[in-house]
């Protein structure tokens, strides 16, 4: 323990000091976070040839749309390729993200709500998903799939891609469920409506920042997952951008302007959807999953 | 109608315990609660169960490279030896565990600097921790493809950096040297996930009582005794759950050595999910493949038991009907 | 309108009575309140009572009709929540409509309704806002007008006005009565408050540890406690509870001092299981001298706190703390010695062992 005048002498110099440590600290971490990403627009905007200098073109000296002109025009090999990716990716992480709700919201309003016998026994089984790699899984989920007809289709990602985000949709969820006075229910219930009924009005639209953050989490994991779509399909049509950008370039490797712009777009959906939206996502962290 | 009015009623013991209904009583009149959980547990079970099985099974047998399973024999525990004694076993575990450490440690330590810095309000504070946010978002399929780029011994960006500040002289090899190979992709890790980290403590600085630290600064606490007693012992528990989780993810990290180096330079950045990958997919080698998937799945039941711990705490006191 | 039947009512969790064979009558048009200190299990009664918690044994019956299997909707109740229990994201209009529109009423009649609901509680320049815009007060009324508003047979109360600050309690205290008055509605209401329960009331169920303690008119539990539970609860200051034993004509203190009894009350004390008896005494029946007297103990003033109108005492008797009202001109100091006599008629003996009170044979 220090003696009141030491640490008074210090408290009037701490909080300026701390201060500009953490804004130093702030000013590194981001040129750390957002130089690669930089970098990546840079390189987009290059020619090939100009991207193969060095030292490199710091600054495009002849700055060009050409990289995504050509990945986004519909008449081009290249851009209906890409294109049908992109397509492919909205189609499985809509469908995913949907699916998810739907089987995430009753399962979490029952673990947060009732006292069954097994609760925890299947709450911890839930949650343990999260522990096991994909890699693991996929020769048996790869044999299952061609069992039930799945290889080469969307279904077995969205199948599969559901496990992924149910555990900490369900998390989320819970915590949300677990901040809604269960009083509000039992008023809907004597007000005259049935268990249901009183899910339906009072405890679902109360919930919807809860399923907001569910929907980002599990869209943006299944668009950004590779490692199933890489083994489940190899017909082009079917492929999702992560597999898909991977298949154009590894045939001419060296085209990194392209691979640079490939990977923007990419990444455009969901960082925007994320910023947009991303107060719901630190608020479900906060009010439920956090808080005890 | 009997009626009791102006009677005392009065019993001064209580009567025996009630008798316990059994369980399958019990789960009888729950038997509506579980139709909640049903269509998830339903998922789960076709897509965790079987294939926990099926892993089982097959680290017990040597199945034929084009995974015919009529073909199959049993080998006992054939497969688990050859792991345990195969020379390049502790190679990729060291690397593993030097992945995982230094991933966890780099990636908590800048996530619990910007939660710090970024509780205070400040102008532009949601936008700062939008763009921190963005790595975590992306893919880590863009983040290798960006960071392969960054790293080229030719043209990348970071060598070139270098040299012009004058701190190494021509070009420099991150990942194409096997010295350095392990650390640069630790730095993409670090890059990708420590904003998760951020998040997460951000939340759980929220829940860190103002009355507390009003408290400890009353008491004559310095701002970094209130940091130290206060603040950091509130954070326990979510540090303790997003420690497990880092843990998990680096353990289980795939993409980034998958794409970036793809495990080489010389095995110098294999670590065990892409060693099973290779056994299994690259030399059909089921067995041993399957073998190690089973060690690893304990070794997740034992940080899965920490983990479930740790975010159940405090769950059976919260009110439930 | 109509009564409530309890009847054996049982609520186990586990291996533990939360409610444990709970029996009352509540008549038509009778104000009752559940009392009693928290964990005792009022508000699981109320809660079995209006169907929120499925029960482990016994019947209740609301007007006659059996309604153990009855879903809350279905049982004719309206119940007003500790927490208010307003719908946060729906307007005060909407949180009174709810009830009705779930009762599939047609538009113009719910409003109809609603707007007389929250003319008689004077809450019609609040129906356009969100319950948190609303004061407590505010709220309270906003879930009192919710129950009413579909004029149900029952009313159910769980500790409506915990939440408020004094000022407002005793206020909205006067409120529901009245309501109830004009209403002439059947209420079970729920406090932990024994002034709630005394004041408000036409009777009061006394609860602990899930046993019904006593039930009867609020004069009668206050003058005829039935053990020194029921006697410690209810009265503000509690009732004074002293252990002594029985020697004879009178009671004997360890610290050497005898108080003799009244005839009458050595007839009760002959009726206790062991020596051991419990003397209880009202603040308001005690006396207080500077000198010995016959028919007083001693004692040694703990503290004083005059109030205005009247000063309480608190003066150690044998250990046992015991509360005093004293004329505002009576002066004494902390630790003076003084003689507290005692009134033979308006004395309760409890047995020591049963703690039941002691009846004349």
């Amino acid at each position: 323990m220090t003696t009141i005048t030491e640490s008074a002498v210090r408290r009037r110099n701490g909080p300026d000091w701390w201060r500009w440590t953490g804004r130093l600290f702030l000013v590194l971490l981001l040129g750390f976070t957002v130089m690669p990403m930089v970098w990546m627009i840079i390189t987009s905007l290059k020619t090939g040839f100009a991207a193969m200098q060095y030292p490199p073109q710091w600054w495009p000296a002849e700055p060009t749309l050409q990289n995504y002109t050509r990945l986004l025009d519909p008449s081009g090999r290249i851009g209906q390729d890409f294109l049908h990716y992109f397509w492919n990716s909205l189609w499985v992480s809509t469908i995913t993200t949907i699916l998810a709700v739907v089987v995430a919201v009753p399962a979490a309003y029952a673990f947060s709500r009732f006292r069954f016998p097994g609760r925890n026994f299947l709450f911890f089984a839930v949650l343990l998903r999260n522990m096991f790699p994909a890699v693991v899984f996929l020769v048996p989920l790869f044999i299952l799939m061609k069992a039930l007809g799945l290889v080469n289709t969307h279904g077995s990602l969205i199948l599969t891609y559901l496990t992924f985000g149910l555990p900490l949709a369900i998390w989320l969820l819970k915590g949300f469920y677990d901040n809604i006075p269960i009083q509000l229910e039992q008023a809907a219930r004597i007000d005259g409506a049935t268990r249901f009924q009183a899910f339906i009005y009072i405890v679902m639209p109360l919930s919807t920042p809860g399923i907001i953050a569910t929907s980002i989490y599990s869209f943006i994991g299944a668009w950004n997952e590779y490692i199933y779509a890489y083994t489940f399909l190899t017909k082009q049509s079917q492929m999702t951008l992560p597999v898909g950008i991977q298949r154009f370039f590894s045939e001419n490797a060296t085209d990194w302007p392209g691979l640079m712009a490939a990977t923007f777009i990419m990444s455009v959906p969901v960082v925007v959807l994320f910023l947009v939206l991303q107060k719901y996502f630190v608020r479900a962290l906060t009010e439920g999953a956090v808080k005890h | 109608m009997s009626s009791v009015q102006g009677q005392a009623i009065f019993r001064d013991v209580p009567g025996p315990a009630p008798k316990q209904a059994s369980l399958g009583q019990r789960m009888y009149t729950s038997r509506f609660d579980y139709l909640y959980i049903a269509p998830a547990l339903l998922v789960m079970l076709i897509v965790i169960a079987y294939p926990v099985y099926y892993t089982i099974e097959l680290s017990f047998y040597k199945t034929p490279a084009s995974l015919s399973l009529a073909d199959k024999t049993f080998t006992g525990i054939d497969n688990y030896r050859t792991v345990l004694t195969s020379a390049i076993f502790w190679k990729v575990t060291w690397q593993t565990i030097i992945w995982t450490v230094l991933s966890t440690l780099f990636s908590f330590l800048l996530g619990l600097g910007a939660a710090l810095a970024l509780h205070r309000a400040f102008i532009g504070r949601a936008l700062l921790r939008g763009l921190l946010l963005i790595p975590w978002v992306v893919s880590a399929v863009a983040a290798s493809y960006v960071w392969k780029w960054l790293y080229h011994s030719d043209f990348g960006a970071i060598g070139a950096l270098l040299n012009q500040i004058g701190l190494t002289k021509g070009p420099v090899n991150f990942i194409d040297n096997s010295t350095t190979s392990l650390y640069a992709l630790i730095v993409v890790n670090v890059w990708k996930e420590f904003s998760f980290a951020m998040i997460m403590l951000m939340a759980g600085l929220q829940t860190v009582p103002e009355s507390l630290l009003r408290a400890a600064q009353v008491d004559g606490a310095s701002a970094w005794q209130r940091f130290w007693h206060v603040t950091l012992p509130q954070l326990q528990g979510v540090s303790t759950v997003t420690i497990l989780l880092l843990v998990v993810q680096n353990f289980n990290s795939f993409i980034i050595p998958f794409i970036m180096t793809g495990g080489g330079p010389v095995g110098s950045t294999q670590i065990w999910i892409t060693h099973i990958y290779e056994l299994a997919f690259l030399r059909q080698n089921w067995g041993v493949g399957a073998a190690y998937a089973v060690l690893l799945f304990l070794i997740m039941m034992v940080l899965g038991y920490f983990y479930v711990r740790a975010l159940t705490r405090g769950d059976d006191k919260r009110a439930g009907a | 309108m109509a009564g409530i039947v309890l009847q054996h009512v049982m609520k186990t969790y586990g291996n533990m009575y939360a409610v444990n064979d709970v029996s009352f009558t509540v008549n038509d048009g009778e104000f009752v309140a559940l009392v009693g200190p928290s964990g005792c299990g009022k508000t699981t009664t109320l809660n079995l009572i209006a169907g929120l918690l499925p029960m482990s044994g016994g019947d209740i019956s609301i007007g006659n009709r059996v309604v153990n299997d009855l879903d809350p909707k279905d049982r004719d109740i309206a119940m007003v929540f500790q927490n208010y229990a307003l719908y946060p994201q729906k307007s005060v209009y909407k949180n009174l409509a709810f009830p009705l529109q779930m009762r599939k009423l047609p538009k113009e009649e719910i409003d109809r309704k609603v707007q007389d609901a929250a003319k008689l509680l004077d809450i019609t320049h609040l129906l356009e806002r969100k319950p948190r815009e609303l004061s407590g007060g505010q709220q309270q009324r906003v879930a009192l007008g919710r129950a009413l508003v579909r004029d149900p047979a029952v009313f159910l109360m769980d500790e409506p006005l915990s939440n408020l600050d004094a000022k407002l309690r005793v206020q909205m205290r006067s409120e529901i009565k009245r309501f109830h008055h004009n209403l002439n509605a059947t209420v079970v209401y729920v406090t932990h408050d024994q002034l709630e329960a005394v004041t408000m009331a036409d009777k009061m169920a006394v609860m602990n540890g899930g046993l019904l303690q006593q039930y009867d008119t609020p004069a009668n539990v206050f003058s005829n406690p039935v053990n020194t539970f029921v006697a410690s609860f209810v009265g503000s200051p509690a009732m004074s509870l002293i252990p002594l034993e029985a020697a004879g004509n009178s009671l004997r203190s360890p610290e050497g001092w005898e108080l003799p009894l009244s005839p009458a009350n050595v007839r009760k004390a002959a009726g206790s299981t062991t020596k051991d008896i419990v003397l209880g005494a009202r603040h308001s029946t005690l006396k207080l001298h500077k000198s010995a007297v016959p028919g007083s103990v001693p004692g040694k003033v703990y503290t004083v706190e005059p109030t205005g109108d009247v000063t309480f005492a608190q003066v150690f008797i044998n250990g046992a703390v015991v509360n005093i009202s004293l004329a505002p001109s009576v002066v004494i100091a902390p630790d003076e010695m003084v003689w507290i006599e005692f009134d033979q008629d308006r004395m309760h003996l409890f047995d020591g062992a049963t703690t039941m009170a002691l009846q004349a044979a």
